[in-house]
């Protein structure tokens, strides 16, 4: 334990000479979670911009205007004469969706006969393109009501039937948890504890790799009493407490100042960040001892980490992955902080629930310890080599130090 | 004259630029390696375009004919399948608390007889939002089920209001609406997402590349040795015009695959003319090899640009309005993505290739990537210009103080004698 602290005290003190990247980094943190708190604080997207085609310039069309122009969803930002010309501001990026009347709707309408109407809606941008799409079905249903209204009306029917006519089934959803289907609490849960992961996985191969440029693994050794594990856990020490308080201060404005459903207890969900960060920490050094060369290590823990993102899934469930991929996703600390995470705030479940996605965050720990004994036993073979061979120990002059630039 | 040495320059550094790429194992994991292993992995990963048969459970306590045909024709449609029938909502729930299932329908015990008494039913529908995919499944299905079921009681409600036949089918639906989804037909994922994303990989990969690059040789303190000496640091414009040579010549292949091959080898969508492509290709390309360059030059140690700067790359997929659409980011976040050239890039390559528009269509994009190509290279060129003076400078004190000692040792040499 006296090994781990000379350690952590010896790391603390390189921090506070070289304070660089912990300054960048931290300020990437926040930089990360202002961006996001600010880019979509909308939750959805709207007033997304569509345009009407209207080659009929009657009653009905101007109607239908009016009634899009009443919704949140969509704004009618133009209006053409002709489908080619809206084609054209859709490729231009200036509409998501248009809506196309042809010439004769009303009047056919009134002469009991059924005229389409055409609605074309951009998938090349899933969110918006899906978003204006559902307005637009909302609309033409909501005109179609209309007419129907009238024509019940003119049958005699009475007003209360005349809804149960019109919309006999209606369905009354509930969207668990997130009641608006708001996009933020949905993307930043997730995406912002990956983005501190990312951090806190290549600053803890970056320190090795900078142990190694400097020469100083000798000193660093010798600081530790020759004993790795207590060198690797001090070492990484300062940075899983600074992530991990990053992590918090994001939480408590998650669910503190914005006020993001959080059923579970918010200490249950704190110390799965701290497994979390550990987590990622002990796959850095797995990825260090695996492949040696910390240069290598840290371009790998670069691809490692950006992976992540995609095979927590949840953005594309991956359940709906192919199965090799299933099994890959498990190797991503991300994934089981994902599902704890829904598992607490989300629904609220037991202990004995998210303890199970817990599990594989203590395993990815273990991980970490069983890597340190085989670094271990490599070093001490290198150990015993310089023993042999004294002319090899001599501590080197730091030939580059930080200073140069 | 004056041209041909300056070519040969060129060449010279090209030469020297390549070989350096070609002879560090982590540029060439990441150059090489890295940008076709994630588009495969997208490939692979969002194989299935959709999220299909998502488990529901199905809390029926009407327990009547209406009931059971609705069910039915919820299980029939492709983006659910009902995997439970529970008695209580509580069971239903606990399955959900489990993760079994991704959502939940309840009928409640009126639901018959409001249908035969001529009233409005109601159905619940509880949704899994931890995915909105899933949401996205299980709301969709629920409905064309539910419109399905509904027309049928429309018909028999304007039967009994005294319209039958070929007029009440015409009165259900007086305008119905053809919908057409443009670019991705299905509303797939993939044919949305990974398209962008493949925009993303080559501005990354260069990035992460060129940044180890760059901190190397300020690390191995060879910054200067790429310069020929007969430039005697000036013109300096050869050396980044050559190491940027360099890296679009080398990237030619990943670009042909990235963004060529892998459409067509993934069924993503391509119907983009290939000529348009290549030409707004080429501004990116420069655009995106001076912008790293020019970051390139604060990066002082082989690693730390990666350290410093790699968490851009997931801000970037935001940022490029791939997610959230352009027109509604806050003005300031709007103008913060022109910064970097991957965002008129991924909107210009997504409209060509994915929607069919022509150069003209994306004049605003193609105009403004050349510009951030001049732009970056003169930044690029002013830090190089910069770097150069400043250990010229170096240099002349450390030769001037050189020449010092030397004479004060001849003094010395000269007083003791």
């Amino acid at each position: 334990m006296n090994s781990t602290l000379k350690v952590l005290l010896r790391e603390l003190d390189r921090i506070k000479r070289h304070p660089r990247y912990v300054i960048i980094l931290t300020l990437g943190a926040i930089f990360s979670y202002v961006f996001f708190l600010t880019l979509m604080k909308e939750g959805q997207p709207e007033k997304l911009p569509i345009a009407i085609v209207d080659s009929d310039g009657s009653y009905l069309s101007r109607r239908l205007c009016h009634e899009i122009e009443a919704t949140q969803g969509v704004e009618v930002v133009a209006v053409y004469g002709s489908h080619n010309e809206a084609r054209q501001a859709m490729q231009q990026q200036k509409i998501y969706a248009f809506l196309e009347i042809p010439k004769g709707t009303y009047s056919e309408l009134l002469d009991f006969k059924t005229p389409h109407i055409s609605l074309y809606a951009n998938n090349a941008y899933l969110l918006a393109g899906q978003l204006s799409y559902k307005t637009l079905i909302t609309i033409s249903r909501l005109a179609s009501g209309a007419v129907h209204r009238e024509i019940l009306r003119k049958k005699g029917v009475s007003e209360d039937k005349i809804m149960a006519t019109i919309q006999p089934i209606v369905i009354d959803s509930h969207f668990i948890s997130n009641p608006w289907a708001n996009y933020q609490p949905y993307v930043l849960t997730t995406v912002l504890p990956g983005i501190l992961g990312l951090m806190v996985a290549l600053i803890s191969i970056y320190v090795f790799s900078e142990e190694q440029r400097l020469r100083t693994i000798g000193d660093w050794m010798r600081t530790a009493d020759g004993k790795l594990i207590p060198a690797m856990v001090g070492k990484l020490l300062p940075y899983t407490f600074l992530f991990t308080m990053l992590g918090i201060v994001g939480n408590i404005i998650f669910f503190g100042f914005e006020n993001y459903v959080l059923l579970g207890s918010f200490w249950s969900l704190t110390l799965v960040y701290v497994l979390y960060i550990m987590a990622i920490q002990s796959m850095a050094i797995v990825i260090c001892v695996l492949i040696g060369d910390m240069h290598m290590a840290i371009c790998v823990g670069a691809i490692y980490t950006t992976l992540a993102f995609t095979m927590a899934g949840f953005s594309y469930p991956v359940t709906s992955m192919p199965p090799a991929l299933q099994g890959f996703s498990l190797i991503f600390p991300l994934r089981h902080y994902y599902l704890t995470y829904v598992d607490i705030a989300l629904y609220g479940a037991g202990a004995k629930q998210w303890l199970m996605h817990m599990l594989p965050l203590i395993g990815f720990i273990a991980a970490f310890f069983i890597a340190g004994l085989i670094f271990n036993r490599n070093f001490k073979r290198g150990k015993r080599y310089r023993m042999l061979h004294p002319e090899i120990n001599e501590p080197q002059p730091p030939t580059t130090d930080t200073k140069c630039d | 004259m004056r041209l041909a040495k300056s070519l040969q320059d060129i060449f010279e550094v090209f030469l020297i630029e390549v070989k350096r790429v070609l002879s560090d194992g982590g540029v060439i994991l990441i150059f090489f390696i890295a940008s076709l292993l994630y588009p495969l992995l997208f490939g692979a990963i969002y194989k299935n375009e959709m999220v299909r048969n998502v488990p529901v459970a199905v809390v029926d306590q009407s327990k009547s004919e209406d009931s059971h045909r609705f069910i039915q024709k919820i299980d029939a449609t492709p983006e659910v399948v009902v995997r439970y029938r529970c008695n209580t909502m509580a069971e239903a729930e606990q399955l959900m608390k489990e993760r079994k299932i991704n959502g939940i329908v309840f009928f409640p015990q009126d639901y018959s007889t409001s249908l035969a008494e001529g009233q409005q039913a109601f159905v619940s529908l509880f949704c899994d939002m931890s995915s909105f995919l899933y949401y996205r499944s299980v709301y969709s299905g629920v409905s064309a089920a539910m419109l399905d079921e509904m027309e049928q009681v429309q018909l028999r409600r304007y039967a009994s209001a005294g319209v039958t036949g070929e007029s009440a089918e015409e009165q259900i639906s007086p305008i119905p609406f053809e919908d057409v989804k443009l670019y991705s037909p299905g509303g797939g994922f993939t044919s949305f997402l990974v398209p962008g994303l493949l925009v993303l990989v080559v501005h990354q990969t260069l990035f992460l590349g060129i940044g180890i690059l760059f901190g190397t040789t300020r690390e191995d303190r060879k910054s200067l040795e790429l310069i020929p000496q007969r430039l005697r640091h000036k013109s300096i414009y050869r050396v980044n015009l050559g190491r940027a040579l360099a890296y679009l010549l080398l990237y030619i292949p990943v670009v042909a695959v990235v963004l060529f091959l892998i459409p067509h080898w993934f069924g993503l969508p391509h119907i983009g003319h290939i000529g348009d492509i290549l030409l707004f290709l080429l501004p990116f390309m420069l655009a995106t090899i001076f912008f790293c360059m020019t970051v390139g030059s604060f990066i002082r140690h082989r690693d730390s640009g990666i350290l410093c700067f790699f968490f851009f790359s997931i801000l970037l997929v935001f940022l490029s309005g791939l997610v959230w659409p352009q027109s509604k980011m806050p003005t300031f976040w709007r103008h913060f993505s022109y910064l970097f050239p991957s965002t008129h890039g991924l909107q210009g390559f997504i409209r060509i290739n994915s929607m069919g528009a022509r150069l003209k269509d994306v004049q605003f994009e193609y105009i403004f990537l050349w510009v951030q190509a001049g732009v970056y290279f003169i930044t690029n060129w002013l830090m190089t210009y910069l770097e150069n003076y400043r250990h010229l400078k170096r240099n002349e004190l450390r030769e001037k103080i050189r020449m010092q000692i030397e004479m004060r040792q001849a003094n010395k040499r000269k007083s003791s004698k």
